[in-house]
């Protein structure tokens, strides 16, 4: 994301007002202080519960995902969550390092959409215990190395 | 037409509870006898009948074979446990008077079979009838029966239990009646109005076409669940079939007739919650009576047996019971977690497994062929919705 395509990333601005004009997706939120904030409810079925998530972006971070209601872990009852960051919980939408996320790509076709894909194997996981929505856990191999984003998510 | 007095339902909850019951149809036709089998099982008793009517006895001479039970109806269920599903089959010895012994008959038709190179390895006496084992696929239950002189409405008679007697009853009619019923329509007035209002009641995740109709598709859930109710009960007291299937036959006919529904989930509860009655209860002699009569000929009661045992009464209205708020905790059902874990109890994990596994496996190959999105309203979906945004390749990660 460094050189020539620096000047194509989306600015907060643009990102916000793709979220507005976006009609598979609700909600609203603010640019403030560098930083997009954007409050949605997510149902990821019709058979599903009403989500209540925030999405967090600051240009040169990655987005982050919390799930404000329900309780994820309440509903897991006990249960370690799959594909998660921690402290604070957060979802581990995509893997950092590849470009399935970029500061070119927008957030309302991306986080947003592995959003409802993310609550939608959770809650068949929740009765299942079986994760189907695939995906990776740190250490898993091959690992991509030397990578400074996979780094991060890792600290 | 009366419309019962309920909450009204937002158009999210007519989504939803639209949603449960595409989901109980799937579950329906996984239990139910594929059309492979059943084209089989045509077959079979197909070459039966010719093998029956070949016979040179003549009280064969005048013989029918038919499909009568769930598999006529189409009603069937996937026993659990055992891979055969039952098939019964009538034959129908016309022209016999009702002097002759119901032992003799039957043995007739034994005797018959038995000529038979491959009958007479597959057979197997049963009480009242003869039976034939297609291993791993099916048995046919043969039944003999000769006309009911008494009967208006044409009748049979079929052994009891001892082979002693005759009993009246009227497999062909109770189908006639069964399918008349069954082809009722319903009045669904919150389906309706939603989807006036709203064009997004797409199917999310089309599968297939749904084909049975609401009153084939109640009985046999019904019958599920007794089978799961009762499957650790070794006391021989479930419900039968016919019960069942009468009671919600009559409940169906009358909710239909009677009322409008919101949608398929209502119609479903309703039909559930009005079955017990259709059940004749009277004292005679200060003790209760009870009756199930077959309304297609005369003397026919399916339950005959409460009188005789006492715990069958109560094992009905225990499992009816329990089978209402199992349809209600399915109709409402919020998560798909929860609405699985119904489905598990109710059902079993066996059905509940494949069928739920098939639209899991239908989002994540959607996901793969690029074609899921996210619609307005309806959320992940594989269908091609205006203003929908397609979900990109992602990979979850994370910590464990």
């Amino acid at each position: 994301m460094k050189g020539s395509g620096r000047n194509q990333d989306l600015t907060l601005s643009q990102q916000l007002l793709f979220l507005k004009a976006n009609p598979a997706i609700g909600g609203g939120g603010t640019v403030r202080a560098n930083k997009l904030t954007w409050q949605l409810p997510i149902q990821p079925t019709v058979l599903a519960r009403s989500y209540l998530a925030t999405v967090t972006y600051r240009p040169g971070q990655m987005p982050d995902v919390q799930i404000d209601d329900p309780d994820l872990e309440l509903l897991a009852d006990g249960r370690p969550l799959p594909h998660v960051y921690r402290d604070p919980l957060r979802l581990c939408l995509y893997l950092p390092g590849t470009r399935e996320w970029g500061a070119r790509k927008r957030i309302d076709q991306t986080v947003i959409p592995w959003t409802y894909l993310w609550l939608y194997y959770f809650e068949d996981w929740l009765w299942s215990d079986d994760w189907k929505g695939e995906g990776r856990h740190p250490g898993d191999e091959p690992e991509p190395v030397g990578n400074r984003a996979l780094r991060r998510a890792l600290a | 037409m009366n419309q019962m007095l309920r909450q009204p339902l937002t158009d999210s909850d007519i989504r939803r509870r639209t949603q449960i019951f595409t989901i109980l149809d799937e579950i329906g036709e996984d239990l139910d006898l594929t059309e492979a089998q059943f084209d089989r099982a045509r077959q079979s008793y197909g070459a039966v009948g010719d093998w029956l009517s070949g016979s040179t006895d003549p009280l064969l001479v005048s013989v029918l074979v038919y499909l009568q039970g769930s598999s006529a109806l189409g009603t069937a269920v996937k026993p659990i446990g055992r891979r055969e599903f039952d098939v019964d089959l009538i034959c129908f010895c016309a022209g016999i008077s009702s002097g002759i012994s119901p032992a003799t008959l039957k043995a007739a038709v034994g005797n018959r079979l038995k000529e038979h190179a491959t009958y007479v390895r597959l057979l197997e006496e049963k009480k009242r009838c003869w039976r034939l084992n297609y291993a791993g696929d099916f048995h046919l239950d043969l039944s003999p029966t000769i006309a009911n002189p008494l009967c208006i409405n044409r009748g049979e008679l079929v052994p009891d239990r001892a082979l002693k007697e005759w009993h009246p009853t009227n497999p062909r009619a109770y189908k006639t009646l069964f399918d008349e019923r069954a082809a009722l329509r319903p009045t669904f007035v919150g389906k309706f109005i939603a989807m006036q209002r709203d064009e997004a009641t797409v199917e999310p995740f089309p599968v297939r076409e749904a084909v049975k109709s609401i009153l084939r598709r109640i009985v046999q859930l019904l019958k599920r669940h007794r089978d799961v109710f009762y499957e650790n009960n070794t006391q021989d007291v479930a419900p039968i079939s016919v019960i069942i299937t009468t009671l919600a036959m009559q409940s169906y006919a009358y909710c239909v007739r009677k009322h409008v529904f919101q949608d398929e989930m209502d119609l479903l509860v309703e039909t559930v919650r009005m079955m017990p009655h259709f059940i004749d209860r009277s004292i005679v002699d200060g003790r209760q009576v009870y009756a199930v009569m077959n309304e297609t000929t005369n003397g026919e009661n399916f339950a005959d047996n409460w009188n005789k045992d006492e715990r069958r009464a109560p094992a009905f209205y225990a499992w009816h019971a329990q089978a209402l708020s199992a349809f209600e905790a399915l109709r409402d059902a919020v998560g798909q977690d929860r609405l699985s874990l119904n489905m598990e109890r109710s059902f079993g994990s066996g059905v509940t497994g494949r069928v739920l596994g098939n639209r899991v496996n239908a989002v994540s190959d959607g996901r793969k062929s690029g074609l899921l999105s996210v619609a307005p309203l309806i959320g992940l979906t594989t269908s091609k919705v205006a203003a929908s945004t397609t979900v990109p390749t992602n990979t979850f990660f994370g910590d464990q």
